[in-house]
């Protein structure tokens, strides 16, 4: 007879209860044990009395000798041990590129240009049912060069772009922190598809004059989770360079990508990437732990190029016409699934508390020796986070990471508004979200937040920052200015 | 007292412990040259001066003025006659290079060079924890990083960063890379993989400035494993001493001295400009300020400080030039590996720093067999070295590259043992150096100082190469 299915506990009140107890008992652990023993150690002392602890004191017959070398012992290995730890990362802040609203482009913007320049009237069709489902919204922006009809991608905007972009997110940041450009000692540069010589590092060290021995890096080709790679670059370097700062712009330049085909797989990109950079400060200086707004707790790292299909499922080739362009194949979600699962088998241990890390390994111990078929414990990130902040890749992505990892509504808000303000800006969307968290006055100190970025490879990266103070409303920033229509209620289709 | 007595020893012995690992992770922060691998393209794609020719005569934009200067360029070059190109160049097809031909140029590398570093290494790729790829000009997506972990079958923890755009002296910016990250002191192993991609960018328009890349880039590659683990140390071949990367984007004379844009027709070239030289000397000089004290003797330090403060003190307004000519550079370098960007870079770092012919050989030979290969040409030149048997234990090895920006980086390496490894070199070392680096076609090509635009007819000149015993 088979066996009854269990009744569902996990509505039941009683048993939350019991949840809540296990996690505080199980996290709470060893400060649960110290209680009592110094409790006992207190009572000791009182018990013995005073006379009989000097007399233990003057028993021990130190004289200065002793005292200053064990004094000089404890302050060196002291020493050594906080000089072999990691230095700590700090954020002092970042800045994200607002474009202006005569860069915008609304769906019926959209939707001329595209009949105007696309004469395949079904490759219209299925850009405009794209467009319907995607949850962009309608103040995405795309550079000055793609209004024109056809688009004029040459070497030249794709420059002005990259100028426009970056250098307001830099500007913006100086205005914020106060920064110097002459004291800017590392910087490190992501866009992907956009790499004109000389480097786009070199364009930013010639524009703010950056000294000459400035550690400049050039990152290229690397996806929309390149800002997070270029966050763990800086990261090794800080922890190289004692009382440096490092600048990261993470951006992408829309301008020289404008597919020209008709092959549904590559009109994708043409839909969903829009104009957008952030340029972010980090420390690793003393001094600046007070001002910073967070501190880098872990860059954890997944590249899944080893199999095929993760491999091949963003990839540029060109079409049968010759024109180039981006392929996005269809196992799409099921690769970036795939990928977070592994990326979650390493940071699970790093951030998770001790409870939800012991029902984890309790449930893999039932399923390998007991029962294969119990259900493997999905563990409960937001224990471990306050805010997530997840690529807004597209709506599907956000879908996809809500279900897996049993995310509310609320929690997933900042990435799903970012989409629809925005647009896909790739590698830069995550500080975007992170800025509507800022905006939306829900950042406080001592929240961690998750930054999960996906990109071509296949990679996946995630990054945990802790809030150091709390972030004060109004927040200057691409949200200023709209952050009280948000969120917004974005339909399962427009009807275009 | 017990009690207190376990307590101390205890304390103490962690203490000893705390020290011992601090000590292992110092140990572990030098980085380790294990072995590096150069490329050689297969002979049929081996470019003559002839073919060259071929290739010019091909381009119908061209008018006398601008027939005349490549010519002289290819001529002057100091670029030999087994140099490789890139397979669509050669079949024609430069005018419209498509994606795959740039990836299929990448992947003959790729596939061979990785492949050749592996097996002289005895790694395997599951054992790499950091790649680093540069390659300039070519940037497809994925990115070759990814490329190279799909095609290798590398861990999902690999550490991948591709770099792009950095120029001719991006290879150390990626050397640079994985030596901060071996500074952490966690056990790595890296591998580095220097190309240039030739097919993509092919300049099919007439602008002078434009058309120098064309005749002095050729194919190369090279791919470098290191590592900063203590255990390896008795199979690696040098051990980085120190590096310095000097930038002077802020001045805007240097920035623009190469730049990749738009004639005036919308064709896609590298414009290299006049004050290309200069900047490359600025570059130069600033680096040097910064890396002669980290490579000098004391006792040489100590000289120039002398001679420093004596004529600040004789004559406080004079230049510095005097005490410059005296700073003998060779005191703490045996061997210079110098960028073969051309050979008039290669005379003005041999007069800046007075170099012999001798210390110079190795980046003539290299920029005559294989061209100017970018960032790779400097593992070329160490390759010449070690063929000829000049590199002996202890031996010091410095690096010098320039880059688009504009950047000059350099590098001291230390030789860990001696070394005689002939790699690329092992077929074709006996012929260095030559009697004669002049080009064989000076003379054959020298009518076209006599032509002037009247007299010169393209069809009869072509007629006349194709009917030629050459």
């Amino acid at each position: 007879m088979p066996a009854q299915p269990l009744p569902d506990f996990s509505t039941s009140v009683r048993l939350k209860y019991v949840k809540l107890g296990y996690q505080y008992l199980v996290n709470h652990f060893l400060t649960l044990l110290l209680i009592p023993m110094i409790a006992t150690c207190v009572l000791e002392l009182v018990r013995r009395g005073p006379e009989e602890l000097i007399s233990i004191y003057n028993s021990l017959d130190l004289d200065v000798i002793h005292i200053l070398c064990s004094s000089f012992v404890i302050i060196f290995v002291l020493t050594v041990y906080y000089m072999s730890r990691p230095r700590p990362v700090y954020l002092v802040d970042y800045a994200c590129f607002k474009p202006a609203a005569s860069c915008r482009v609304p769906f019926a913007t959209f939707m001329e240009h595209t009949s105007m320049i696309c004469e395949d009237p079904k490759s219209v069709q299925f850009q405009t049912r794209i467009l319907e489902r995607s949850g962009l919204g309608e103040e995405t922006c795309l550079p000055p060069a793609n209004h024109y009809i056809p688009p004029n991608p040459t070497m030249e905007a794709g420059r002005a772009e990259a100028q426009l972009v970056i250098f307001s997110a830099i500007d913006d940041l100086i205005k914020k922190t106060g920064l110097q450009p002459k004291h800017i000692d590392i910087l490190v540069v992501n866009c992907s598809l956009f790499s004109p010589t000389p480097s786009l590092s070199a364009m930013i060290v010639n524009k703010y004059k950056l000294r000459s021995n400035i550690k400049s890096f050039n990152l290229s080709g690397m996806g929309c989770s390149a800002g997070l790679l270029s966050i763990d670059l800086a990261r090794d370097l800080l922890q190289v360079l004692p009382g440096s700062n490092a600048l990261v712009i993470s951006t992408e330049i829309i301008t020289p990508n404008y597919y020209k085909g008709n092959r549904r797989d590559m009109l994708l990109p043409n839909c969903l990437f829009r104009m957008g950079a952030a340029a972010i400060l980090l420390s690793n200086r003393r001094r600046d732990a007070t001002r910073a707004k967070y501190r880098l707790l872990h860059v954890v790292r997944t590249h899944k190029g080893a199999d095929d299909r993760a491999y091949r499922c963003v990839y540029q080739e060109e079409d049968s016409d010759g024109h180039c362009g981006i392929s996005l194949s269809k196992d799409l979600m099921a690769i970036a699934g795939d990928a977070l699962k592994s990326n979650i088998t390493t940071i699970g241990p790093l951030v998770l508390p001790m409870s939800e890390q012991l029902l984890f390994f309790f449930t893999l111990v039932g399923r390998k020796l007991i029962n294969p078929t119990l259900r493997p414990y999905i563990p409960d990130f937001k224990q471990a986070f306050e805010h997530f902040c997840i690529h807004a890749g597209g709506r599907a992505v956000i879908d996809e990471l809500q279900k897996s990892l049993q995310l509310s509504a609320e929690h997933v808000e900042a990435s799903r508004m970012t989409l629809h303000r925005f647009g896909n800006t790739s590698s830069s969307s995550l500080w975007y979200e992170l800025n509507y968290i800022e905006s939306k006055g829900r950042m406080k100190r001592g929240d961690r937040v998750w930054q999960i970025g996906f990109g071509s490879g296949f990679k996946c990266n995630s990054a945990v920052w802790k809030c150091l103070r709390t972030v004060k409303t109004p927040v200057d920033g691409p949200w200023s200015e709209c952050i009280h229509r948000y969120p917004v209620d974005i339909p399962e289709i427009v009807k275009l | 007292m017990d009690v207190l007595t376990t307590v101390t020893i205890i304390f103490l012995l962690y203490s000893l412990y705390l020290l011992y690992k601090s000590y292992k992770l110092k140990c572990s922060t030098n980085c380790y040259l294990v072995d590096y691998v150069c490329f050689k393209p297969s002979p049929d794609r081996q470019i003559t001066t002839r073919k060259c020719g071929e290739i010019i005569e091909r381009n119908k934009k061209l008018g006398l003025a601008e027939y005349k200067f490549l010519l002289k360029v290819i001529v002057n070059s100091g670029i030999g006659e087994r140099t490789y190109g890139p397979r669509n160049i050669i079949e024609g097809r430069e005018e419209s290079p498509t994606l795959d031909d740039a990836i299929e140029e990448m992947d003959e590398f790729l596939n061979v060079c990785i492949h050749d570093l592996f097996v002289k290494t005895k790694i395997s790729p599951r054992d790499v924890d950091v790649l680093v790829v540069n390659i300039s000009t070519f940037c497809p997506f994925p990115s070759l990083a990814s490329r190279i972990v799909h095609r290798y079958n590398m861990r999902d923890d690999v550490k991948t960063y591709n770099l792009s755009s950095m120029g001719c002296s991006a290879t150390l910016v990626a050397i640079d890379v994985v030596k901060n990250i071996f500074k952490s002191g966690k056990k790595s192993i890296a591998v580095v993989i220097t190309s240039e991609s030739i097919s993509p960018n092919w300049y099919s328009g007439n602008d002078k400035s434009m058309m120098l890349g064309n005749c002095l880039f050729r194919c190369g590659g090279s791919a470098m494993l290191l590592t900063n683990d203590p255990a390896m140390q008795a199979q690696a071949k040098m051990r980085l001493k120190c590096l310095v990367r000097t930038h002077i984007g802020a001045n805007d004379d240097a920035f623009n001295s190469a730049v990749q844009k738009e004639d005036d027709r919308g064709r896609v070239g590298v414009h290299l400009s006049k004050d290309l030289p200069k900047a490359a000397m600025r570059a130069f000089t600033e680096n040097l300020k910064r890396l002669l004290p980290k490579i000098l003797p004391y006792r040489e330090i100590a000289l120039i400080a002398f001679h420093i403060v004596k004529q600040k003190l004789v004559q406080p307004d004079a230049k510095l030039n005097k005490v410059v000519a005296q700073i003998n550079f060779k005191s703490g370098v045996d061997h210079f590996c110098l960028h073969t960007g051309g050979t008039a870079v290669i005379d003005a770092v041999r007069r800046a720093l007075r170099l012999s012919e001798y210390d110079v050989e190795p980046a003539r030979m290299t920029l005559h067999r294989w061209g100017n290969t970018s960032a790779s040409s400097i593992w070329y030149v160490l390759g010449y070295m070690e063929a000829k048997k000049r590199l002996k234990k202890k031996d010091r090895v410095l690096m010098i590259s320039f880059g688009s920006g504009f950047k000059c980086n350099s590098c001291l390496w230390e030789v860990s043992r001696d070394l005689g490894d002939g790699d690329v070199w092992e077929d074709c070392i006996k012929e260095y150096p030559p009697k004669t680096l002049v080009n064989p076609y000076l003379d054959k090509y020298g009518w076209v100082h006599e032509e002037t635009e009247e007299t010169f007819n393209r069809e009869e000149r072509t007629e006349a190469f194709k009917n030629s015993p050459w």
